[in-house]
């Protein structure tokens, strides 16, 4: 996968996805209802993105490993554990910028 | 940039067309925010018909870890980019969430505000990737927002005067 324009077409045939943890591919595919394993690769990462991988995984959504724990993972991995990943919801902020700025 | 452009145009897809006209303000390097905006906006333009937009370019006030000395530099000239489009648009409301592109723009509404010539309401939304640390640009804003959203409960517990919605994007 040389840069393709978007993975959405593949992601949506998957059924199961592996990914790093980085915010979109993370989301995108729990948006998209796959099962996610999320490998951190803590060289590589800054900081920051741990953060909601280790969130997600906290929250029974996705599976983490490392690289070297990714085989095993695969091999004893149970999905049906993992969490549905509900959608955000953008009409709460609708309807507090509504009451900031006063149209109500 | 990116996941950001992303994320705001979540947060403006339950918006009534009451917030009109809108202005987009991205940063020059940017290569794909503009085609995310235009796409989001035609699909708009389905539904009211009377959706105005515009879109405008600042100079990128800091790169991913540029040092600190740099960043004031290149923030500052970016500040000097942004002030006199602030100004053009005067707008009533700002909404961003948190690429260094906004800080010099709210910095330059926050200039205007104090000099009498436009007060915009600054809601800074922090990004959904931000679960238990703000952003720098959210650091700084925390302090210059009118309202300041953060959709983690964790974050919530750190800057009390945040708001919490919830997941909004």
């Amino acid at each position: 996968f040389r840069f393709k324009d978007s993975l959405a077409e593949d992601l949506r045939k998957a059924d199961l996805v592996i990914s790093h943890a980085g915010a979109g591919s993370c989301l995108e595919t729990l948006e998209e209802g796959k099962p996610l394993i999320v490998v951190i690769n803590e060289k590589l990462m800054n900081n920051h993105q741990l953060e909601l991988a280790q969130q997600l995984h906290r929250d029974g959504h996705v599976l983490c490993c490392n690289c070297s724990t990714l085989v095993e993972t695969l091999r004893s991995m149970d999905l049906s554990t993992l969490k549905p990943f509900p959608p955000g919801q953008p009409e709460k902020f609708a309807l507090f910028l509504d009451k900031v700025v006063g149209f109500q | 940039t990116g996941g950001h452009t992303t994320e705001i145009l979540r947060l403006l897809s339950c918006l009534s067309e009451s917030y009109s006209p809108r202005h987009y303000i991205f940063a020059d390097s940017d290569k794909m925010s503009e085609a995310k905006i235009r796409s989001f906006e035609q699909k708009r333009s389905e539904t009211f018909s009377n959706s105005q937009f515009t879109l405008d370019r600042i100079p990128r006030s800091r790169e991913v870890r540029q040092s600190w000395t740099s960043s004031v530099v290149t923030t500052l000239y970016s500040i000097l980019y942004s002030l006199p489009l602030t100004y053009k648009l005067k707008p009533d409301l700002i909404l961003c969430n948190g690429p260094g592109t906004c800080v010099p723009v709210c910095i330059s509404a926050l200039l205007l505000g104090l000099l009498g010539i436009k007060r915009a309401i600054i809601v800074y939304v922090e990004s959904i990737c931000r679960v238990e640390t703000l952003s720098l640009s959210g650091k700084i804003l925390y302090h210059f927002s009118d309202y300041f959203i953060v959709q983690w409960p964790d974050l919530k517990k750190k800057y009390p005067k945040s708001v919490y919605l919830g997941r909004i994007v």
